[in-house]
């Protein structure tokens, strides 16, 4: 026989290693060093927390009991975590994004942050947990009892509360951000769920092997209606398993290790398989111990205690203290988990909001809030333990005690419509989840939770058994005459139904605030809203100094510091405060809510930024249903306009590409046609020179001149075209320097005046008398003028020629027009003046290579200025137009 | 990538969430009854119940397709 005194100080001992293990975990994790600390096997390890005490040490009671019906706790779970990508998913997305710190949290996040909604769902959390750690505490000296029966139990749970009061202040409240992951407690929970489910295979292992003689002797001593089971897999099957699959997310301490305490989305991937494997390895020896413990232990022996017995009755001492710290391992680690996010909930949404509101002015001025929450928080959690203590000692020892795993696993589902709304049901309301969750909670109340106090707790005996006052449609066990059911299956049937209809109709019936509707879209889109695209939260009349003092105050002086001067990075601000932004008000607010709740940090910014109500404009800007789903389609829209744009602007590109491929072939054509007139008469002369030997001296003189004269103009036209292409590809810059414009003119005119003279054209000038200086090419500039004048000169002569030039500065250009009194130039043929070889009418320009405009334009391309052709009536007028700029 | 294999690569990933998706419903098939009660016989497999097989049977492998689905959705 095991004594007590080592049981207490196995018990000790464990509980100083644990102490150890979290205490190394959170000094690993201060230094950065996470590692396998955040590894998604941890993160699976810590949602085993769901088996607790019942479960070690109930299932194997339930299945002594009713056979197979333990399974559909387990199973119940499984199926949520491998539909993962249903629910658990976009659970921990909003999660995430919305900083939630707890159930109740979420719920009031979802329906516009309300205070209501949190304040309920945190009371109905504390009252149906309250007897659920009750139950933890009571397994644990249940345990202690079959080893000393004459101890006192009252005293063992005391020390036990306790001591996991003090475990859980000491790593539970270490930070202020509720978001952040409890390093030392998560990893603490990982070793207790290895221990548990090593204990429970080992007693498993010793039942069917050791002593059972192999699994088939075992089933062998089964009797038959523990097996077959007709009777097991009907309403209550279903409405058990459904039961703990919506207990699994709802579940204060569920939802804490799920969603809070997660360090990272992927984890769910891996937990999605390796929990429900978990689950099934604690399952799977369930059955045989309890056919076991039945066949074995003498009649009368408590079946909840089987896997504790056995061990002992077979005189396998270490076996049954391992199996001991399994038990002790499951309560205490739900209580742990429990006590931290009731704790968040209670400090949260009950003391933070009253004492926002009997401080309202002190928020914006003194105090460190941060105090006040840990405070609040390391009270709240030794209060949930005492209460459970005290419930303990109220209840203690009655039989009731042992149904309320499934009681509080009713009393959690009743969030579940709320839940599943809030995420998949953009219109659902707050007035809706309001009305569904009293309901539930009355009718669960009424038919489950006051039944379980068999009379001693408001409802009396005869209430019970007759209904209130006599009335017998309203008795709890069978409402409006229904009877025939299970207790379970029919409060969960009652509190479900009217749940779901009163939250379905009361959401239908009802207009959403605007911030429900403004959270309704960040819940039901998460997946499709990128962060950026934000909520229009408050109107702007906070100052970035209030919000600083406060953040400094919530979140601490260096945390503070940091996000705000991230964020005046993100407004391109290098110092000072960032302005205080729609953005910057929500990025705080959520940060806030990691810390005290999102309706608490709602409250304490609005009360800062003013009023809280969003104005008429921002309405507008609110991405609900219809905007967002235009806003996709136009971005789709915008999208394909775009291609389109491109295709046409491909399309142009290449008609362009055409077009001057065009011109290429037209001008290659042009050219070798200029370049065989000289080249035919250069052979014919040459040929004639030597063929007639008799050929007098002064023809042969006169053709010989005639050969130079075509090679001259070869060489002229090859010199062009080079300078031409030269000038085209704008490789060679031109050099530039101050130069005098007048200069330049009359520079051109000594250049051409023999030619003037032969044509007998008169030159009318027209310049300012005061130099006009560009910085510009000398020789290039007059060369363009050379060209025009000798243009004019050659097919600009009328009666009695002349040549206007005349100069004019401006501002930030020199002008310079060039007009004669000829024939001018056909309005059809103006535009093509400036190309290559082009041959206006015969007339005009008979014998040229035309290459002098093009070339002209060039250069004054080339010297930032411009030669263009003037619309004229008279003879052709040319524009020279240059820039002043002197640098 | 061209665009066949962007389609393939798309309608894969597709098909992955959509199996996702199935894996609970199909679980929930098996374990609720009346399907369940097809295996609550008195047949025995080697020495052990039928329904107590089944049960844990089915049980692993939902866990099994679960690991198989969940790493493909990891990554992709």
């Amino acid at each position: 026989m095991l004594s007590l005194n080592t049981l207490i100080a196995a018990s000790l001992g464990y509980a100083v290693l644990l102490f150890a293990i979290a205490f190394w975990a959170e000094r690993r994790a201060k230094a950065g060093r996470i590692g396998w600390l955040r590894s998604p096997f941890v993160y699976t390890l810590s949602i085993s927390v769901y088996c607790t005490g019942w479960t070690f040490y109930g299932a194997v009671g339930s299945a002594a009991r009713n056979g197979f019906e333990f399974v559909t706790i387990y199973l119940g779970p499984t199926l949520v975590f491998i539909g993962w990508w249903w629910l658990l998913r976009k659970l921990l997305r909003v999660g995430r994004t919305q900083r939630i710190t707890s159930i109740a949290d979420l719920i009031s996040s979802r329906y516009g942050k309300s205070t209501t909604l949190a304040v309920l769902v945190t009371l109905l959390a504390v009252i149906g947990s309250t007897p659920y750690i009750a139950l933890q505490l009571q397994s644990i000296t249940l345990s202690f009892s079959v080893i000393d029966s004459g101890g006192n139990a009252d005293l063992t749970a005391f020390w036990v509360a306790a001591g996991l009061a003090a475990f859980t202040i000491l790593f539970g409240t270490r930070n202020v951000d509720a978001n952040e992951r409890h390093h030392g407690v998560v990893t603490a929970i990982a070793i207790e769920a290895v221990v548990k489910l090593i204990a429970l295979l080992s007693v498993g292992i010793f039942v069917v092997w050791g002593i059972g003689g192999g699994p088939a002797e075992i089933f062998a001593k089964a009797p038959a209606e523990m097996l077959s089971g007709d009777n097991i897999f009907s309403a209550r099957w279903v409405s058990l398993t459904m039961l703990s699959a919506m207990a699994i997310i709802t579940l204060p301490r569920m939802f804490q290790v799920i969603v809070v305490e997660n360090a990272d989305e992927r984890h769910l991937a891996t937990a999605s398989w390796a929990f429900p494997g978990y689950l099934l390895l604690m399952s799977l020896f369930v059955l045989p111990i309890a056919i076991a413990g039945n066949a074995l232990l003498p009649s009368g022996s408590n079946p909840d205690l089987y896997v504790l017995s056995l061990p002992l009755s077979q005189g396998q001492n270490n076996l049954a203290l391992f199996a001991f710290l399994g038990g002790f391992s499951s309560a205490t680690s739900m209580v742990i988990i429990a006590a931290i996010a009731l704790s968040t909930m209670v400090s949260n949404h009950i003391i933070m909001p009253i004492w926002l509101r009997f401080n309202s002015t002190e928020t914006e001025t003194s105090g460190d809030v941060r105090t006040i929450l840990l405070r609040s928080r390391r009270l709240s959690i030794a209060g949930i333990l005492l209460l459970g203590y005290l419930y303990f000692r109220l209840t203690g020892g009655s039989g009731a005690l042992a149904s309320i795993g499934l009681i509080a696993f009713a009393g959690s589902a009743q969030i579940i419509p709320s839940l599943l709304g809030g995420l998949f049901w953009r219109g659902a309301t707050r007035t809706g989840a309001l009305l569904g969750l009293l309901a539930g909670f009355a009718l669960w109340a009424y038919t489950l939770f006051l039944p379980s106090f068999e009379g001693s707790f408001i409802l009396s005996q005869s209430a019970l058994e007759n209904g209130p006052f006599g009335m017998s449609f309203l008795k709890p066990s069978a409402l409006m005459g229904l009877t025939g059911y299970d207790p379970l299956v029919h409060s969960l049937f009652w509190s479900m139904a009217f749940n779901i209809i009163l939250f379905v109709f009361g959401s239908l019936f009802s207009t959403p605030r605007p911030l429900e509707r403004i959270q309704s879209s960040q819940f039901v889109d998460v997946f499709r809203l990128d962060k950026s695209t934000g909520t229009y939260l408050v109107s702007r009349s906070a100052t970035s100094e209030d919000l600083f003092t406060l953040a400094q105050r919530i979140l601490g002086t260096d945390p503070a510091h940091r996000l705000f001067t991230e964020m005046a990075h993100q407004q391109d601000k290098t110092i000072g405060l960032p302005d205080a932004t729609d953005k910057l008000v929500q990025t705080l607010e959520r940060q806030l809510a990691g810390s005290v709740g999102a309706a608490s940090a709602h409250a304490m910014v609005s009360q800062i930024a003013g009023g809280g109500t969003v104005s008429v404009d921002e309405l507008m800007k609110i991405a609900d249903e219809t905007a967002q789903i235009m806003e996709y389609s136009q971005q789709l829209e915008n999208q394909s306009h775009r291609l389109e744009h491109t295709a046409q602007e491909l399309r142009a590109a290449n008609a362009q590409l055409t077009e001057m491929g065009a011109q290429k072939d037209a001008f290659l054509s042009q050219l070798s046609h200029e370049l065989r007139t000289p080249m035919t008469s250069i052979r014919s002369f040459s040929e004639i020179l030597q063929e007639n030997e008799g050929l007098g001296l002064d023809d042969s003189r006169r053709f010989l001149g005639i050969i130079q004269e075509e090679s001259e103009r070869l060489t002229r036209l090859l010199d062009e075209i080079l300078d031409l292409s030269h000038l085209e590809s704008g490789r060679g810059k031109l050099p530039l320097e101050p130069i005098a414009l007048q200069e330049v003119i009359r520079k051109s005119l000594s250049a051409t005046g023999a030619l003037l003279e032969d044509t007998e054209m008169e030159v009318i000038l027209d310049l300012p008398k005061a130099p006009l200086i560009v910085r510009s090419n000398f020789d290039r500039l007059v060369q363009v003028f050379i060209n025009l004048i000798s243009n004019a000169a050659k097919y600009g002569r009328g009666d009695n020629p002349a040549l206007r030039i005349r100069l004019t500065a401006k501002s930030d250009s020199a002008i310079i027009l060039l007009a004669d009194n000829g024939p001018g130039i056909a309005r059809t043929d103006r535009k093509k003046v400036f190309e290559k070889f082009t041959r206006l009418s015969e007339a005009n320009l008979a014998g040229s290579a035309g290459l002098g405009l093009p070339i002209s334009r060039e250069i004054m391309r080339n010297l930032g200025g411009e030669l263009s052709l003037l619309d004229s009536d008279v003879g052709a007028a040319f524009r020279i137009a240059l820039p002043r700029n002197l640098e | 990538m061209s665009t066949s294999d962007l389609a393939t690569s798309a309608s894969r990933d597709r098909k992955r969430q959509d199996s996702a998706l199935f894996i609970p419903l199909f679980g929930t098939f098996l374990f609720l009854s009346p399907f369940i009660t097809v295996f609550t016989g008195s047949a025995t497999v080697f020495g052990l119940p039928l329904i107590f097989v089944y049960i844990f049977g089915a049980w692993l492998g939902l866990v099994v397709i679960a690991r198989i689905t969940a790493r493909r959705l990891d990554k992709s």
